[in-house]
């Protein structure tokens, strides 16, 4: 018989094979679906990703890139962006200047005055009795919902509010009102460009996310291995030669692949449905988003059911068919480790020649680093079971437990070893990843220097009539849930009323504000201080100077009030104020300014917040909303995030979620596996007395032993990884021991998962009914 | 009428899986030292009142007596130490496990009772001696012959000098020289330690190395040599 027609008996078997056939097949195609519809998605993830940047960019709306449409009519717009519950919610105030005015994406028309179209998210949360509070800041009639054109994704919370007073506004206020006007959106020349650093980081996430998938699915074609051997050992009985018998379990496995590849479709079509659903750290497509590459698409249709092949026609190089239905393991040969280690030097080779080149600003050569990634890992797969071997024959003692697992072990170590490659090779990279985000997390996670003691949000009033901020900041202090305020008035001086060379701010408060801004020695109402270390040093402005307060510029008219600095004025230190600016420039109590008390300045009040009344934020907002439908209200961090770089994060924790939720199934089903097949065995134990804690302990002993190795080596080649991978982008080598330990211990914890989700399964096939035979 | 000296005992044994009937009112006694062929057709019900009297299932109804206790209100616990300690098995297949050396397989009812592992592998050398497969001790299951294999089996079943072995056609799966060989092996050795054998066989052959037969049918046991006494 030709290979062909090996191949195509195989699948007839796997295909016509009763129960025992069909549950093998349906095994590894399950299997292998798994892990297909786990490639497709990863293989769609960077286009849904870049679908939501495209919605994105099309509705921008500010900055250099907005276009301008000569033909169109300006449309007036207020940013109005909030928070709710620690929630984004995107927030536009809109006011069209004439028939033409361009209509944001996903709507069909500008709501009118106090009316509002509203995401389908945010709907459902205003309907809702939680979004009550919510309410009273958005006070306008909803009369429709944006299109998914308009949104980032389904749970994304926007809103569009028409509004007569932008207009007005931008008239009094100018380019301080808040209020933009566009002839289009679309952002041209948007695209940033992504740094290396970023690059390499998401290239080696992609390898670290696709290898173990690469390997379950390996570990997926021979799901019922033991079994199908014993079959196929009937095949010889009646005159196959062992060729032929390989070449039909490889049709077996590759009639399995085949299957998998159509359930792998199916889960990834009925997943994708699910998609809108899900919302990681606030990251959220549209399940129309989720649409693979046809080409990497194709490359997942050809290579899986060749790999499945291959690794089947690999796995019987070891195993001796014999007639009569008895399978003996060949002669077994010691491990050899000179080649094993040759992967994962090769990798090395590759990798090391780069370093120093992402501080350079240089670019990496991408098929090497994933050449590199690979061939390192790689070698957690070639190393493991050579390592497994090499323990487990030196292992002995203990009681029965250990005894029955350390033994097993010994007699098919590479079993365990396969089961364990791919949590290994998870853990190696993350644990690679892990050192390479600790170390750059300073370039893109932040101290904002926000003192969040001493106040929790920011309440900026824009430049208003010293009564209106009375008002204002009388609500803020009468909002429940406010413990106290501090707000400071500022007001910009020049040297001369109009166009000035020079010009310096004027902090206006009380002494206690002003305690909060410098280091001041001793204050008393009427006293002035010129602070000195702030962020901005400036001209440095003389006591006795005669400054103007408010001075005119071409484009706006000031009030130009003469003042001068009083002579006594002392120098003092400026400090961080709550949100962590350092401010320079003249400090200032109301009584030393009593002539320009009145004039319009702009004014910013600290807020401190009960920290039981977790409403107390979002009545603040409330507040501050309702005074100033604009407010640039905000909570205050102590830490800021480059949203690129806790994008690529999220990114990630999905992947590494999804692959270790795979690779733990494997295990189980694996685990499972083995455990049915040795039903009448266990049956048999329990008839001479055994205990089930005896057995139990085996099942561990026998996950735990592999995989506390696998972890030992992913940690090593990990750490080899990470330090290369520093080494690239010019970084020490730092080890951060605390996500190393967590990698390990998730990759841990999924042996324990597996050992308990098989125990109620061993516990079964302990009942005597195993040794029943009709 | 249930003769004197027994050590094992079952009485109106009654034992159904789902709606199929397995016993129906089944009886057996077996005196120490004695072997006792439980024979009968596929089916029968044999291998369950097998199972019932080494207390490995419970019956539905009926007693089972072991040198004065009863069995069949027994914990598991209780149950599963009186295997341990006084009970030994042979099964078709032998059931060793494939992973342990055939001396470990033999050795793992006493270290399963506390015994300490070189103490066990001793004693179990010994009995392997006795099976005449002492020269098979480091090998696996899987590199051993059927017979030999089945050898090994009995060396277990003897290895913790068990006061009753329970057989389950412990030749089945061996052509009738090895089969034969088997059972010569584990009458002699269970008599010189008076140990009494339950033996399930289907196999007229093989009970004739019994002292006694029990035909089993439809659930409904028979004892042979009680019908030609009475």
């Amino acid at each position: 018989m030709s290979r062909l027609s090996d191949l195509a008996l195989g699948t007839k078997f796997a295909l016509s094979g009763g129960r025992e056939g069909w549950t093998r097949t349906l095994l590894t195609a399950v299997g292998v679906g798994l892990g297909v519809a786990l490639l497709l998605a990863t293989t769609a993830i960077p286009g849904a990703l870049s679908k939501r940047d495209a919605r994105d960019n099309a509705r921008n709306d500010f900055g250099a890139g907005a276009v301008s449409v000569s033909s169109a009519d300006p449309l007036l717009i207020g940013r109005t962006d909030t928070k709710f519950q620690g929630k984004d919610i995107r927030g536009r105030l809109l006011q069209p200047e004439g028939p033409k005015a361009p209509v944001p994406p996903g709507l069909s028309g500008i709501p009118g005055d106090r009316e509002m179209v509203v995401s389908p998210e945010l709907k459902s949360l205003l309907d809702s009795p939680g979004g009550a509070l919510l309410r009273e800041r958005l006070p306008y009639k909803v009369i429709g919902t944006i299109k998914d054109t308009g949104l980032l994704g389904p749970h994304e919370m926007a809103y569009y509010a028409g509004s007569d007073a932008l207009a007005p506004r931008l008239t009094t206020e100018g380019d301080g009102s808040g209020v933009t006007q566009v002839t289009g959106f679309v952002d041209k020349g948007a695209q940033e460009k992504i740094d290396p650093v970023l690059a390499l980081l998401i290239v080696i996430i992609f390898v670290v996310l696709l290898m173990p998938v690469a390997v379950f699915i390996a570990a997926a074609v021979r799901f019922g291995g033991d079994r199908r051997d014993r079959r196929l050992a009937a095949l010889r009985l009646v005159g196959a030669d062992r060729r032929t018998t390989r070449w039909i379990a490889a049709g077996e496995a590759l009639a399995g692949s085949a299957l998998g590849l159509v359930l792998g479709a199916v889960f990834f079509m009925i997943a994708r449905q699910f998609v809108g659903d899900i919302s990681v750290n606030g990251l959220n497509v549209f399940p129309a988003d989720i649409d693979p590459d046809p080409l990497l698409a194709l490359a997942v249709a050809v290579v899986v059911p060749t790999a499945a092949v291959g690794v089947t026609l690999l796995a019987l190089r070891g195993v001796t068919i014999e007639p009569l239905g008895v399978v003996r393991n060949s002669v077994s040969r010691k491990r050899r480790v000179w080649w094993r280690v040759l992967p994962p030097l090769a990798g090395l080779a590759l990798l090391v020649p780069m370093a120093g080149r992402g501080r350079d600003n240089g670019t990496f050569n991408q098929v090497q680093v994933v050449s590199g990634t690979v061939l390192l890992l790689i070698g957690v797969t070639a190393l493991l079971p050579w390592l497994v071997e090499a323990v487990v024959r030196r292992l002995g003692g203990g009681g029965v437990g250990w005894q029955l697992a350390v033994r097993r072990l010994q007699l098919t170590s590479g079993t365990a070893a396969r089961l364990v490659n791919g949590i290994a090779v998870a853990v190696a990279g993350a644990i690679a990843l892990q050192m390479m985000f600790s170390a750059i997390e300073g370039d893109y996670v932040k101290r904002s220097g926000a003192d969040t003691d001493r106040a929790q949000m920011s309440v900026p009033m824009g430049e208003i009539a010293p009564e209106r901020a009375a008002r204002q900041i009388r609500a803020l202090k009468d909002t429940k849930g406010v413990t106290g305020t501090t707000t400071l008035g500022y007001a910009n001086l020049g040297e001369k009323p109009k166009d000035p060379d020079h010009s310096t701010d004027m902090t206006v408060g009380g002494c206690a504000e002003l305690r909060e801004v410098a280091e001041l020695p001793s204050c008393k109402d009427g006293d002035v201080f010129l602070a000195r270390g702030g962020e901005y040093s400036g001209n440095p402005i003389p006591a006795g100077a005669r400054l103007y307060v408010d001075p005119s510029y071409s484009d706006r008219r000031g009030v130009a009030l003469p003042w001068t600095v009083p002579a006594n004025a002392q120098e003092v230190q400026a400090r961080p104020d709550p949100s962590g600016y350092r401010r320079n420039g003249l400090l200032v109590t109301p009584g030393a300014v009593r002539s320009v008390a009145k004039a319009p300045m702009r004014y910013t009040t600290y807020v401190r917040l009960d920290p039981r009344d977790r409403q107390a934020a979002d009545r603040v907002l409330n507040t501050a909303t309702a005074s100033d439908p604009l407010t640039a209200a905000y909570s205050l961090n102590a830490y800021e995030t480059s949203n690129r770089f806790a994008g690529v994060r999220k990114g990630l924790y999905i992947g590494a979620t999804a692959v270790l939720l795979l690779i733990g199934a494997s295990l189980l089903v694996s685990t499972l596996e083995q455990l049915r097949d040795r039903k009448k065995l266990l049956s048999a134990l329990v008839a001479f007395g055994t205990r089930r804690t005896t057995l139990s302990w085996s099942v561990l002993w026998q996950t735990a032993v592999p995989v506390a190795l696998g972890l030992a080596l992913a940690t090593g080649v990990g750490l080899a990884l990470g330090a290369v991978l520093l080494r690239m982008v010019g970084r020490q080598i730092v080890v951060d021991w605390l996500p190393v330990g967590a990698m390990v211990g998730i990759g841990a914890g999924v042996v324990l998962l597996v050992t308990a989700l098989s125990l109620p399964s061993l516990w079964k096939l302990m009942r005597p009914d195993g040794l029943r035979t009709e | 009428m249930i003769p004197e000296g027994s050590l094992l005992v079952a009485r109106d044994l009654h034992k159904a899986y789902g709606p199929t009937p397995a016993l129906d009112g089944a009886e057996f006694s077996v005196h120490p030292g004695e072997v006792v062929a439980v024979m009968g057709p596929s089916g029968s019900g044999k291998s369950t009142l097998l199972h019932c009297l080494a207390g490995i299932v419970t019956p539905d109804s009926g007693t089972i007596t072991y040198d004065g206790r009863e069995l069949s209100s027994m914990p598991d616990a209780e149950r599963s130490a009186l295997r341990r300690t006084e009970f030994g098995f042979v099964f078709q297949f032998g059931q060793l496990v494939p992973e342990l050396t055939c001396v470990e397989n033999v050795a793992l009812p006493l270290r399963l009772t506390g015994v300490k592992r070189k103490e066990a592998e001793r004693t179990a050398l010994h009995w392997m001696e006795r099976l005449e497969v002492a020269d098979l001790g480091h090998k696996r299951p899987g590199e051993v012959s059927g017979g030999q294999g089945q050898r090994v089996a009995v060396a277990r079943s003897l290895v913790t000098s068990p006061r009753v072995v329970f057989a389950d056609e412990p030749t089945g799966a061996l052509d009738s020289l090895n089969g034969e060989r088997v059972m010569q092996l584990l009458t002699e050795a269970a008599r010189s330690t008076n140990a009494a054998v339950v033996l399930v066989t289907h196999e007229a052959r093989v009970a004739a190395y019994s002292d006694r037969e029990v035909v089993v049918r439809d659930g409904k046991s028979r004892d042979m040599m009680m019908e030609h006494t009475v």
